[in-house]
């Protein structure tokens, strides 16, 4: 091997055109082996790949074409395939050597033939192209019947109505019952991309076909076999069997090597299920789901990622799934960042009472070392502190032991460390009224180290709340208010609510009298924010009419934050979740709202659908989707924040409340990150942002849609949680 | 879903191999690598930057994903539009990636550059321009594309190459088993098998396993003539979990009774991975011990490595540590001949032993110094060892039966342990 080294390298050198012209003619003569002419289209390949442009040599090279010679013709196709469309005009000159070369003795030549055709979309070549079509996906020879299923996307994408004129789309049907495996799968493929556009005939698979199609999945190689598995999701069961039965063959195939295979036929088994009545069967298939899963995550970060993102939503909908593998997302210090941040996610997720402890401890020991690592894992420091804290509201059992952990960690003094506990102790008073107020003081002296929007809000909101209980209440209250005017907006929000609430709380306190007329002078005549303006007025306009009933309302009971409060809504979920394992996963967002021309999955209703499936049932409408799916991840932003007032939310819809849903209480100011209209300050019209939204605490947020938890009634709700907030969070 | 395009990328983020992008705009790639280039240099680590980029385009185009791998010092990228499953893209290039490890032997930018018509031609038929991965089994590749083989460079030298020469079956294809091309023939018909199983752990403070699992795999290699379909029982086949296999293997029949049946491709596969899963519900225990005396404000360090096997020894073991930002240097004494070194481009402690006999002790003492006031070592040191002819599970192929031929093969078996621990003190 060592004599050959470098012997190609030397085609890497820039050349003239009329060099190259020149060469090509000279190698004409005395040339019978080719070998000369292939020397200098080598060459001139190598350019084409460094970037120069070789298309003034268009009329030279395709002289090259009638040599027969399969190397030598696959370079002039690759040269083809790249100035073909360029060099409209003069590309009839090829048309009869295509035309030869479709009907060549060789099926190599036949094939490669077709497949340069197609990729030239230009009428002239399209042609002849559904001539030569018709044939060759008949062909005898297997590699150019595979190799023309796709040719017949190609030609849908040029031309979708001559496809669908010429019959192309029946001969691909046809081709789904090939003896051939791998041609099988091509044109699955090929009917799956036409399928996919939004202008392409709608693709749907009856029983008999599916059925052939998963017998043809044992012999098919693994891309086709994830190509007919995804097309299995365009199957709609009428009867609860037919989903069963299907289901069954296709665990199967959950002991594949192949990731993507393995993660798509999780997504068939994800689909189905929606369609099966069969508890036990289900239980068994969930089973099933979690060992192929786990194997992944031992494969390269890269696999992992995607893996985990996807995890993450399916533990949301099928909770049993992974729920004796928490031990699997422990994170190592050498996973990268962005794996270590998915696993967090997941791991408080699977927390339950039998592993809490093992997760508080895991999360503490993580956090102890990390507190010694570099800079950057700040980020991770701070989704740890908050993780302990959703432990403690999803396990009640454990809160004992995390509220110790997060008074540990406040103890530290370190302010990320701090302002992050402050911010998840305020959702723990509210999982747990009465219980913890006790630590309250200790809160109180961590005060000068809140400095961020967010903890600070947090902190007020908690003063506030418990305005009664805190005996320099209205010290500390006058203490924050000071710089009132250069606060943000969240924080001024959450003073002046505090500040109504300690006036109701303490009506007699000269302090508290003067400090609430203060705030709302400021907030109704000195701010320009509007929200900020009306909820003032709102206030003050209460306490003038009746103060008993506004401290009625102010202090009304709180809805408790439900366990799985930060789950997904299910609707939105069941139709993520036909994305399982697609971009759109991996961005948490439905693929039409950031890809154009993308067509939008939606569970199809059948007789055999289940009903609470059904009750959810969020239909396809594009635009509009579903505000629920509103969680800031990795990933593009929906383009418009316009789609929430617009989105089907069943009959729960209400017309945007007059004011602001926070006007009354913003306990969750700083949750509402995209979440309500009122918040949306435009910062999602900057592409740039979306990208380098992962490294901002706040893009990141995992509890983003929290407020629509405050209000909703949880993960089994109706479909409309982000509607319905609005409307509960009045009642505060 | 479609993968628009390969783009490879040398050491200093020059593309070597760059396929065609026919539907899009000249400018789509160049955006690609940009965007990689940018979030690398973004990152403060490189193995930080998220695996799926979104990559934003120009206005009125659809906006697009970047898949992106490192192998040695090329990076892989593969940008995507549309809704696509990014593992489709990562196992795609993992087997673009063994593909041509199988054809050149290494990877690198020279073989790339050296080869780049055969990496092209390859490109064409496992990524046909519309993005679909295609052929993709190295046995039927090797019909359409032809190898490097220093004999065909010969013959190239010499201008004896024909239509002939270059597609000798000229039937690709034709094998009724797209893994297994027809018409092999060996004189001595052999199958080998190694089980390598390794051991991923994170052991805690006090030395217990707080997580440990095995993960095996049986790599294959068959030299066997005609069609021969095997008939493989284990030994212990009960202590396999989360099994995966080569397409070949026939997945009912394992669900069945744990036999493995199949018709093997002809050379190199992986056969299956699985994770052992001992019975009783005992971790899979470390067999080395690890105890740390650190402080940090003196900077001084010293740690004791013990076996805890008494019949083998544990080879190459590398105890690594990274010591943090700031850090300029280390000296160390290590006992029994060991090797340490700090690499002040990663900032990493790296404590070699070549081979540690059953229950003995190893010892590394030494300091640190650092330009910064406070140092941040990470709390965790990583040990990677190997144990020669060992297996956790102590898996074994018990019997070997084949049919559809006559012969009577040879068949090897080997096993090789490694561990990748993670020790937190």
């Amino acid at each position: 091997m060592a004599s050959q080294t470098g012997q190609d390298a030397k085609f890497f050198q820039r050349g003239k055109i009329q060099e190259f012209r020149a060469e090509l003619h000279a190698a004409e003569s005395k040339d019978k082996k080719f070998t000369k002419r292939k020397t200098v289209l080598k060459k001139i390949v190598a350019n084409i790949t460094m970037g120069n442009d070789m298309s003034p040599l268009f009329t030279d090279v395709v002289q090259c074409l009638g040599i027969p010679l399969i190397e030598i013709k696959k370079m002039v196709y690759l040269f083809l395939v790249c100035y073909g469309r360029s060099k409209a005009d003069q590309i009839h000159i090829v048309i009869p050597s295509f035309l030869q070369d479709c009907n060549d003795r060789n099926p190599l030549v036949r094939a490669l033939a077709i497949r340069t055709m197609s990729y030239i979309p230009v009428p002239v070549v399209i042609e002849p192209l559904t001539e030569q079509l018709r044939h060759c996906l008949k062909d005898r020879d297997p590699y150019v019947r595979k190799t023309s299923a796709i040719c017949v996307a190609k030609l849908y994408t040029a031309d979708p109505r001559k496809a669908e004129k010429g019959g192309f789309v029946e001969m691909l049907r046809d081709l789904l019952v090939d003896s051939n495996a791998t041609v099988v799968s091509n044109a699955v493929a090929a009917l799956c991309e036409i399928g996919d556009r939004q202008d392409g005939v709608t693709f749907r698979l009856n029983l008999t076909v599916a059925n052939k199609l998963l017998t043809a999945l044992g012999e098919s190689s693994e891309w086709g076999q994830i190509y007919i598995l995804d097309s299995l999701l365009r199957y709609v069961p009428d009867k609860h069997e037919d989903a069963e039965l299907m289901a069954e063959r296709v665990v199967v195939q959950l002991g594949h090597a192949n990731s993507a295979v393995v993660l798509t036929a999780i997504k068939v088994l994800l689909y189905l299920m929606n369609y099966m009545e069969n508890r036990k069967l289900i239980d068994y298939i969930c089973k099933k789901m979690g060992p192929p899963l786990v194997t992944i995550l031992s494969s390269g970060p890269e696999v992992q990622y995607v893996a985990l993102r996807n995890i993450l939503l399916i533990v949301q909908r099928r909770p049993s799934v992974l729920k004796n593998d928490v031990k699997v997302f422990f994170c190592k210090y050498n996973d990268p960042i962005y794996v270590k941040l998915a696993k967090l996610e997941i791991m408080y997720r699977l927390a339950r009472e039998e592993n809490a402890r093992e997760v508080l401890a895991e999360l503490q020991d993580t956090r102890g070392f990390r507190r010694y690592a570099s800079e950057v894992d700040i980020d991770f420091v701070r989704k740890a502190v908050r993780a302990i804290g959703r432990v403690a509201i999803k396990v009640e059992a454990a809160a004992d032991s995390c509220i110790k952990a997060l008074l540990e960690l406040i103890e530290t003094k370190v302010t990320y460390v701090v302002q992050e506990a402050v911010i998840v102790i305020k959702d723990v008073f509210r999982r747990y009224p009465g219980k913890y107020e006790g630590i309250i003081p200790v809160l109180c002296e961590n005060l000068d180290a809140l400095d961020e929007p967010e903890s600070k809000a947090a902190m007020v909101w908690i003063i506030g709340q418990f305005a009664n209980r805190i005996d320099n209440a209205d010290d500390l209250m006058d203490d924050l208010t000071f710089g009132f005017m250069d606060e943000p907006v969240e924080v001024q929000l959450a003073l002046l609510t505090a500040a109504v609430k300690l006036f109701i709380y303490k009506s007699q306190s000269s302090t508290s009298k003067a400090l609430v007329h203060k705030v709302l002078k400021w907030a109704t005549e000195e701010v320009d924010n509007p929200d900020l303006r009306d909820r003032g007025f709102m206030y003050w306009r209460m306490l003038a009419i009746n103060p008993t009933v506004a401290g009625e309302i102010v202090l009304a009971e709180k809805p408790a934050i439900t366990n799985d409060s930060d789950r997904m809504d299910r609707g939105a979920l069941d139709q993520l979740l036909l994305h399982t394992g697609t971009l759109g996963s991996i961005y948490h967002k439905n693929p039409e709202t950031f890809i154009r021309g993308a067509a939008g999955r939606a569970l199809t209703d059948s007789p055999a659908l289940n009903p609470l499936s059904r009750q959810v049932l969020v239909p396809l409408s594009l635009p509009a989707m579903p505000r629920a799916i509103q969680i800031a991840g990795p990933g593009p932003v929906e383009p418009s924040v316009k789609d929430a007032a617009s989105a089907p939310t069943g009959g729960e819809q209400k017309p945007t409340p007059a004011v602001p849903a926070h006007l009354i209480d913003d306990g969750d100011g700083g949750d509402g990150d995209g979440e309500g209209e009122g918040h949306d300050d435009g910062d999602y019209d900057d592409e740039e942002d979306h990208i380098t939204s992962a490294s901002k605490p706040l893009g990141l947020d995992p509890y983003a849609n929290l407020d629509s938890a405050f209000g909703g009634g949880g993960g089994g709700g109706a479909g409309s949680t982000a509607g319905k907030s609005y409307a509960d969070d009045l009642l505060f | 879903m479609a993968i628009d395009g390969l783009i490879v990328l040398d050491n200093n983020g020059l593309a070597i191999i760059q396929s065609g992008f026919r539907s899009s705009n000249p400018a789509y790639p160049l955006l690609h690598i940009h965007a990689l280039k940018t979030a690398l240099n973004k990152a403060t680590q490189p193995a930080d930057v998220d695996p799926v980029l979104y990559v934003p385009t120009l206005q009125h185009e659809t906006p697009s994903a970047c898949c992106h791998v490192k192998h040695g010092e090329l990076r892989f990228l593969c940008p995507v539009s549309g809704d696509l499953d990014p593992l489709y893209v990562f196992a795609f290039l993992r087997t673009f990636m063994d593909i041509l490890q199988e054809y050149f032997g290494h990877i690198s930018a020279d073989t790339l550059r050296d080869n780049f018509d055969v990496v092209y031609q390859l490109l064409e038929e496992t990524l046909d321009a519309s993005g679909h991965p295609s052929t993709t089994y190295p046995n039927a590749l090797r019909d359409i594309v032809l190898p490097p083989s220093l004999l065909q460079k010969v013959l190239i030298a010499a201008g004896v190459n024909g239509l002939a020469g270059s597609s000798s079956n000229t039937h690709p294809f034709a094998s009724p088993i797209p893994w297994r091309k027809t018409g092999v023939r060996y004189n001595n018909n052999e199958i080998f098998f190694d089980i390598v199983e390794e051991l991923k752990a994170i052991v805690n403070k006090n030395g217990t396993p707080t997580v440990s699992t095995v993960w095996g795999k049986i790599i294959s290699t068959s030299k066997l003539s005609g069609t021969p379909d095997i008939s493989l029982t284990l030994s212990n086949a009960q202590v396999l979990n989360d099994c995966s296999f080569h397409p070949c293997v026939r997945l009912p029949r394992w669900a069945r009774d744990k036999h493995l049946s199949f018709v093997p491709p002809d050379g190199g596969f992986t056969l299956m991975e699985y994770r052992y899963a001992p019975a009783g519900s005992h971790p899979v225990a470390v067999p080395v011990m690890i105890k740390s005396l650190v402080t940090i404000d003196e900077r001084t360090l010293d740690l004791t490595l013990t076996s805890r096997l008494t019949t083998r020894a544990i080879e190459r073991i590398a105890v690594e540590w990274y010591l943090g930002d700031g850090v300029t240097g280390a000296s160390c004494i290590a006992s029994n001949n060991a090797s340490w070194t700090f690499d002040p481009r990663t900032l990493r402690l790296r404590w070699e032993m070549k081979s540690v006999s059953p229950s003995s002790s190893y010892n590394l003492r030494g300091s640190f110094t650092s330009t910064s006031k406070n140092v941040r070592p990470s709390r965790a040191f990583r040990v990677t060892f190997e144990i020669g002819q060992h297996s956790f599970s102590s898996l074994k192929v018990e019997q070997l039966k084949l049919s559809g031929e006559l012969y009577k093969p040879y068949k090897g078996v080997r096993g090789k342990s490694i561990g990748d621990i993670e020790w937190r003190w």
